[in-house]
């Protein structure tokens, strides 16, 4: 019966659909930190914009999220692009040294987590919110499927999908994974290195506000509960390799298989420790992330 | 004057402030001054492995949950100054077991490594008080708020005092090495493992013992709150906002924050955290070194 | 240039922070302070709490005030400050509140752990304070005096009736799922013994930590073992977690237990129909007609706020502020008098009748809500239920 469990359609379901979860989550930290250095702790709260701007859009407007979506996605990117604009272009140019950017710009979104937070709890109060969309269970064999379940999986690996696609064949994208590898070089060749770091804010921008409205058809949510959603970023972009986008979407996957298949094996009581041991684990063999390349110094 | 001198005013002048606080001041200064304390010890110590070496510890939370927990496990079965001792010999410990691998591990993956770090190790606690049917721990007959005040200061003394040190020693030379390029500092002879292991197990030290310190400041503790990654954050933050090389940055970053938070909390109480996340924007755009960079600058054009 | 202009600003900044003393008129209002999670991770639970305060305050400000020692009215105002989710800080509010606020009154904050750290200033600066959202065995330890709970949803009786109710539904089998914080692990300490005298079959006996994420093989193993009860010993975030994975999985057992977050408004909001027939903790319900003002009081904070009350949480803080508003009237400000008035009265509050032994309320009976239909209604102990158990039959 056991093995049964372990073969079954269901976990590997949940698998899928908390595997890809993280892949979205992350895959707009692995931009924004990946290219620019930039420590995004602002990127859990992002997502919780993007939570409440769908649960806004279908409370008070009655549009679903599967449409809202589109304009959530819009409206993260340009809120990314009014940033870059605004501020971190000027720090990027200003401060010396790359230690220096990194620093500070643990401080700048440090202000903005917290301006997010407070906002949002000025407007919907601290109240956790959640609303019903898409929960009939659809059942294929023994395997049942919440709907809201599936559309976050197909969203998720759609979205992560063409991102990667992008990045593969679009001359931007290539752009940008030339100065994730080597930013001088990437310059020396001609990249133009301003477009690439305005392109990844509004990725990563974009990305992490539908992440937000996946979360929001299937979880609670509440402004001060971005935080998590920030460490499993941050986890999965180390785990795979910083940069890499491939690689963090093999480690997004990989933590969701952890979360229902090694949860199987051993049992709930471990969840924590299995996710953060392995983590640890794997870091200590491999520094650089699974499929990491020389870390920039 | 220069800037030894400068130094010297500024922490004689800390010193007597802390000395003074108690005496003149209700039990809400103190309480004031003990946070401003603890920020001061915590921060000293996470710098004497970060600022130095460059290996940015987002983990540091870890050292102050293990101190917790000693103290709070040997509540009333060990005399207190033991305690508080073993809860500093724990941390190193741990510290000692972990850092050689732990920092073969370099750059950003060494930073979210020692988050992951610390949150394994709270998810450990958690996991082996819920094997032993302990949900959470009070601790009754806890000794005064000018005693733990008293037991801070000497803690922030103690890891300022430690950083000091270490900057003027050869050690504190190497550890700058290896951060500017660690294969060269390698090749020069300068025993980069060691070197690095012991920045890591000095830092641990005095967070252990604050840790102890403020488990029996909140008489309650659980794991979930005691290994705090808020607190690993606000140490960083103190950091930057202070900048600078020496020990000036992180005394100033602290003061900086203590005060301006504290501040804003008590006037504005119901908008302080938005002020508070403009304020930290607004800092990082006019000041991209730091006070203590800011401060040098104008040092140096007075000169 | 610019360095003269940054050192101006320093020195305004300097100066602005010594010259901002507080002057307080000590006539006119009465003051009453207290601390909030108005930020940090457990701000989602304080509305509950803190909307009830914001009621009393306008309801006893539109009678003209809180009638003090049987004489003239005086109105009400609040200071309160954010305690950032951090009991540590709680703990310097309430001393800044009694020694430097010097208000006249003081309001529990949320929290089992923040009224416990609490205690000790109480005790130290003998200023009694009436508790609410506290439920712990460690309650007991905390020496009676100046502080006291009004829960009757202490673990040891919980695990006690809990049982006793699955006996009446002749539950054979029941599974255990625990999440390790402190009150659902207490609770389980009791349950796990009073299950066995009883004779119930424990099939399957699993904790877990509270950012678990996914309980999908667990609930397999649930269905598997076919129980007659779950008792999901489960925090408000994982309530909704374990409620929507079960209703994926299709778990059909007829008893269906999950500790706190149900007496919520917010989790009927993120499960709908599935919370049908989920049991739950509380005490209080709107319909017993016996209960004063129980009805007016849920009446008015559905006007006031859209939403229904908490039926555990803001049925304590109202009860709270009850005990206080009476005891004021009949002794005054004088926190002596208060301390002793709190402690030997019985009163009348919309949870019926409130007498303090010790810390503790002697006379709310440890009872159980289950929801049918759209609210929660009490089903246990028989004494005060407002209806009877019904089986869970869907999702």
């Amino acid at each position: 019966m056991w093995l049964d469990t372990l073969l079954s359609g269901q976990l590997l379901f949940s698998a899928l659909v908390t595997g890809s979860l993280y892949a979205i989550v992350a895959v707009g930290l692995n931009l924004v930190y990946g290219t620019m250095r930039l420590l995004n702790v602002a990127h859990g709260d992002l997502v919780m914009g993007g939570a409440y701007l769908a649960y806004w859009s279908l409370t008070l407007l009655g549009v679903p999220p599967l449409l809202s979506l589109w304009m959530i996605g819009l409206g993260g990117a340009l809120i990314g692009l009014a940033l870059y604009r605004s501020m971190f272009r000027r720090l990027l140019i200003a401060s010396a040294d790359p230690g220096r950017v990194e620093a500070n710009s643990l401080l700048l979104f440090f202000g903005i987590s917290i301006l997010v937070q407070n906002t949002i709890a000025w407007f919907a109060t601290p109240t956790p919110r959640a609303y019903l969309y898409l929960d009939d269970v659809y059942k294929l064999g023994d395997t049942a499927m919440t709907g809201n379940r599936i559309a976050s999986l197909v969203t998720a690996a759609a979205t992560c999908a063409g991102i990667w696609l992008y990045l593969r064949h679009h001359v931007v994208g290539l752009a940008l994974r030339a100065v994730i590898d080597s930013p001088l070089a990437a310059r020396i060749v001609g990249v133009n290195v301003e477009q690439v770091h305005r392109t990844s804010f509004v990725l990563g921008f974009a990305s992490a506000s539908v992440a937000g409205v996946l979360v929001s058809m299937m979880e609670q949510f509440s402004p001060f509960v971005g935080f998590p959603f920030s460490i499993a970023a941050f986890i999965v972009c180390i785990l795979g390799g910083l940069g890499n986008i491939g690689a963090g979407f093999v480690a997004a996957l990989f933590l969701g298989v952890i979360e229902t298949y090694g949860i199987a094996l051993t049992s709930l009581n471990w969840r924590s420790v299995l996710l953060y041991g392995v983590f640890v684990a794997t870091l200590l063999a491999f520094p650089q992330g699974l499929f990491g390349r020389r870390v920039r110094s | 004057m220069n800037s030894t001198a400068f130094d010297a005013l500024l922490w004689t002048a800390l010193l007597v402030g802390f000395a003074a606080l108690p005496i003149f001041g209700g039990d809400y200064l103190v309480g004031i001054g003990l946070a401003a304390a603890m920020w001061l010890a915590l921060t000293q110590s996470w710098s004497v492995l970060s600022s130095l070496t460059g290996y940015v510890s987002l983990g540091h939370t870890v050292f102050y949950g293990l101190g917790s927990y000693v103290v709070v496990v040997t509540w009333q079965q060990t005399p207190l100054a033991i305690a508080l001792l073993g809860a500093g010999a724990a941390s190193a410990a741990f510290a000692l077991l972990v850092g050689l691998p732990v920092m073969r591990v370099r750059g950003p993956y060494f930073v979210i490594l020692t988050f992951g770090l610390a949150e394994l190790v709270k998810y450990s606690v958690l996991a082996l008080e819920a094997e032993m049917g302990v949900s959470s721990r009070l601790l009754f007959g806890a000794p005064d708020i000018r005693v733990i005040y008293g037991l801070m200061v000497a803690l922030a003394v103690a890891a300022t005092a430690l950083r000091i040190l270490v900057d003027v020693l050869p050690f504190g030379h190497g550890l700058r090495s290896l951060r500017e390029n660690e294969e060269a500092a390698e090749t020069v002879g300068v025993p980069v493992a060691r070197y690095k292991l012991f920045a890591f197990v000095l830092s641990a030290i005095v967070p252990g013992m604050v840790g102890g310190v403020m488990a029996m400041r909140s008489t309650f503790f659980e794991p979930i709150q005691a290994f705090d990654p808020t607190i690993s954050v606000n140490i960083i933050l103190m950091a930057v906002i202070g900048g600078g090389e020496s020990a000036r940055g992180p005394l100033l970053g602290v003061l900086f924050l203590v005060i301006l938070s504290e501040w804003l909390w008590a006037k504005a109480p119901q908008a302080y955290m938005i002020i508070l996340g403009l304020l930290l924007i607004v800092f990082v755009l006019k000041f991209p070194r730091g006070l203590a960079g800011w401060l040098a600058d104008w040092q140096r054009a007075r000169r | 240039m610019t360095r003269r202009r940054d050192m101006i600003f320093a020195a305004a900044f300097a100066a602005a922070l010594f010259a901002g003393s507080v002057a307080q008129a000590q006539s006119g209002p009465i003051r009453l302070g207290f601390s909030m999670s108005r930020t940090g991770f457990l701000a989602q639970a304080m509305p509950d709490q803190v909307n009830v305060y914001e009621l009393w305050k306008e309801q006893v400000n539109a009678r003209g005030g809180l009638v003090v020692a049987g004489g003239a009215r005086r109105p009400i105002e609040f200071v309160d400050y954010d305690n950032q989710s951090k009991p540590d800080v709680s703990v310097r509010i309430y001393e800044k509140l009694i020694t430097d606020d010097k208000v006249d009154l003081l309001l529990a904050p949320w929290g089992t752990p923040f009224h416990i750290a609490v205690a000790p200033i109480l005790e130290k600066y003998k200023f009694p304070m009436v508790g609410n959202t506290a439920a712990s065995v460690a309650v007991r330890q905390v020496k009676a005096g100046y502080i006291w709970f009004p829960t009757s949803a202490i673990p040891d009786r919980l695990g006690v009736e809990l049982v006793a109710l699955l006996k009446t539904q002749n539950v054979k089998t029941a599974v255990l799922l625990c999440n390790v914080l402190p009150f659902s692990k207490e609770i389980k300490t009791f349950l796990e013994p009073e299950l066995k005298k009883a004779g119930i079959e424990i099939k399957l006996n699993t904790e877990y930590p509270p950012d678990v994420k996914d309980m999908t093989s667990m609930l397999t193993q649930v269905k598997q073992a076919n129980p007659d009860a779950v008792l999901a010993l489960a925090y408000p975030g994982d309530s909704v977690l374990y409620t929507k994975q079960a209703k994926e999985l299709g778990i059909a057992a007829p008893f269906q237990f999950v500790a706190i977050g149900p007496s919520g408004s917010s989790y009927t909001a993120a499960v709908g129909k599935s919370a049908n027939n989920i049991v739950t903790i509380g005490h209080w319900a709107p319909e017993r007609s016996e209960w004063p003002g129980a009805k007016a009081f849920n009446d008015d904070y559905v006007k006031r706020f859209k939403d229904q009350p908490d039926y555990l949480n803001s049925a304590l803080a109202w009860m709270s502020l009850e005990i206080l508003e009476q005891a004021v009237a009949k002794v005054g400000l004088d926190k002596e008098k208060l301390r002793e008035y709190i402690s030997q009265t019985t009163f009348d509050t919309i949870n019926g009748k409130v007498k303090f032994n010790g810390v503790e309320n002697a006379i709310t009976p440890t009872a159980f809500l289950q929801i049918q239909g759209d609210s929660p209604k009490l089903i246990w102990p028989p004494s005060i239920a407002t209806s009877t158990f019904r089986p869970k039959k869907d999702w």
